[in-house]
């Protein structure tokens, strides 16, 4: 893509904006909402700044295989924009890699690569709430009685 | 442009097969969904086959209006009696049993005349839009294990119809990476909605990948090879359909080219200065912006020189704002009195008068001054 004079990120956003494959509309009482399933959009929301199959340089975040650890992936299209199969790299943390290692990981590679600084933010704040998904869910505590029935319970 | 780039040619089993071919000047076409999608619109309607209600249905009685006095309304009721349909009302579309309000005819315009020279654009923005990776996976093609974009294949793969038996297609399609695109037209498969499946559209799927080749040197059998694949079309390079390379006017559809089919692009479309050799009279459409990347014209030095500084820079003047007060904002002091810095550097403020306490007069004097 990078010495081909007659296609550009911005050509590409043009033609794409209207419809794509990764674009979702969704109706709510007269406002329109338009999404992303675009896997290299952090925020999943149809933008310019996000949608990561037009833009040169990309980040997406990921819950890893079997929904365990996350996974970063980062495009490389200044070098492989035209070979899908080798444009992407892929750093993967594991199960027990606790959050700040992930995030300062995140951070750093994609500082140290560089990869667009604003999307540094969304590409932590992704990983941290795959994070959180992953957490076991703890129990409810049991209900406390109240009123006539914890009176009973006293009595008894 | 500084070079022309090139693409490499992948072996069978989706390698490298080390030769390359530079891209063909078509690929530089600019790419317009605006012409390919008014193209489409016009060519899509060019297989359509006539349909028309019967010219007779809710025609076929005699009945006549019962006219005024009867206290009913005035449309043509059916005559006779000893049947329920004895003085029902007929003939108007308002009817139960009329005919139809403007009754469709056989004669309708069907099909549309779209220009040759727009045609022959459309088809080349459409080769050119697919060979844009981001715009295939706009168009939602999958094409995560594709090797590169054009895929180019070499034809020794399809020599001496090598390639006749499905299951010898299917095998290259999984060898190049073209797998994941088959599989989701064959996930995709859905029960039409509405009338379409009783009139042989039993099913819609997703397209796949389309498989150009050329026939002078692959032959024809790869057509059958191919045929059954679902999702998969197969279209020689020199009749190029836009309906297959945009379907429903969307560009970036998945091509994978035969090496010599890719080759015959050139004199197929010839360039923007050379006349193509198989079409008469025609050049390849030129770009009207030599750079696309607006971005980057944008950040150029040639542009960014011109402009002028934008505003709301720290020396921008800003006219029509509200007053300041010197005593409390200090830049509005420091422009309007410059010594202030030095009399607040100095502490000029804080200092007392440097002299000593004054000194009485002296005895002598208050000698004198009580001296009567």
């Amino acid at each position: 893509m990078a010495d081909r004079s007659n296609i550009s990120s911005d050509l590409i956003w043009e033609i794409a904006r209207n419809q794509n494959a990764y674009l979702v509309k969704r109706r709510n009482g007269g406002h329109a909402y338009y999404f992303s399933r675009d896997p290299l959009n952090l925020v999943n929301q149809h933008s310019r700044t996000h949608a990561g199959f037009v833009n040169e340089k990309a980040v997406g975040v990921h819950a890893g295989p079997n929904g365990e650890g996350v996974t970063l992936m980062t495009k490389k299209a200044k070098k492989n924009g035209n070979r899908p199969a080798s444009s992407l790299n892929t750093v993967a943390w594991g199960k027990g890699t606790p959050g700040r290692k992930i995030f300062k990981g995140i951070a750093n590679y994609t500082a140290k690569n560089g990869y667009r600084p604003d999307l540094r933010g969304p590409a932590v704040s992704r990983a941290s709430a795959i994070q959180g998904s992953q957490k076991a869910k703890k129990d409810t505590p049991a209900k406390k009685l109240r009123g006539s029935k914890a009176k009973k319970a006293v009595q008894t | 442009m500084t070079t022309r780039p090139t693409v490499t040619i992948a072996s069978a089993d989706g390698t490298d097969s080390g030769s390359t071919h530079p891209l063909p000047a078509v690929f530089s076409s600019p790419i317009r969904p605006d012409i390919v999608q008014t193209v489409h619109t016009g060519m899509a309607k060019n297989k359509r086959q006539p349909y028309a209600v019967s010219e007779k249905a809710g025609e076929q009685t005699s009945a006549e209006s019962w006219g005024t006095g009867r206290a009913v309304a005035r449309i043509p009721r059916v005559s006779g009696g000893g049947t329920h349909r004895a003085g029902q009302a007929a003939f108007g579309n308002q009817c139960r049993s009329g005919r139809m309000f403007a009754p469709t005819k056989v004669w309708r315009k069907w099909h549309q005349k779209v220009n040759l020279g727009q045609k022959r654009f459309a088809t080349a923005s459409a080769i050119a839009a697919s060979s844009v990776p981001a715009l295939l996976l706009a168009r939602g093609h999958r094409i995560s294990t594709v090797p590169e974009v054009p895929l180019v294949i070499d034809s020794k793969t399809f020599e001496g119809a090598a390639i006749v038996k499905t299951s010898a297609a299917v095998s290259l399609l999984k060898a190049i990476g073209a797998g994941p695109d088959v599989v989701k037209v064959q996930k995709s498969r859905k029960l039409r909605a509405g009338k379409g499946k009783m009139r042989g559209r039993r099913y819609r799927q997703r397209r796949g990948p389309l498989v150009v080749y050329n026939p002078d040197t692959d032959g024809k059998e790869l057509v059958r090879a191919f045929r059954n694949i679902p999702g998969v079309e197969t279209s020689s390079v020199y009749a190029l359909n836009l309906l297959q390379l945009a379907p429903g006017g969307h560009l970036g559809r998945f091509v994978i080219w035969t090496s010599s089919a890719f080759a015959a692009l050139d004199d197929i479309y010839g360039s923007t200065t050379a006349p193509s050799a198989l079409k008469k009279d025609f050049l390849l459409p030129s770009n009207v912006v030599s750079n696309a990347d607006i971005t980057r014209l944008i950040n150029s030095s040639e542009v960014q020189s011109v402009l002028r500084e934008p505003r709301g820079y720290p020396t921008t003047k800003r006219s029509g704002v509200q007053k300041k007060n010197p005593l409390r904002n200090r830049q509005v002091l420091l422009r309007l009195n410059p010594y202030a810095s030095a009399f607040s550097k100095e502490k000029l403020g804080q200092k007392s008068i440097e002299q000593e306490n004054p000194k009485g007069a002296g005895e002598e004097f208050t000698k004198i001054l009580h001296e009567n």
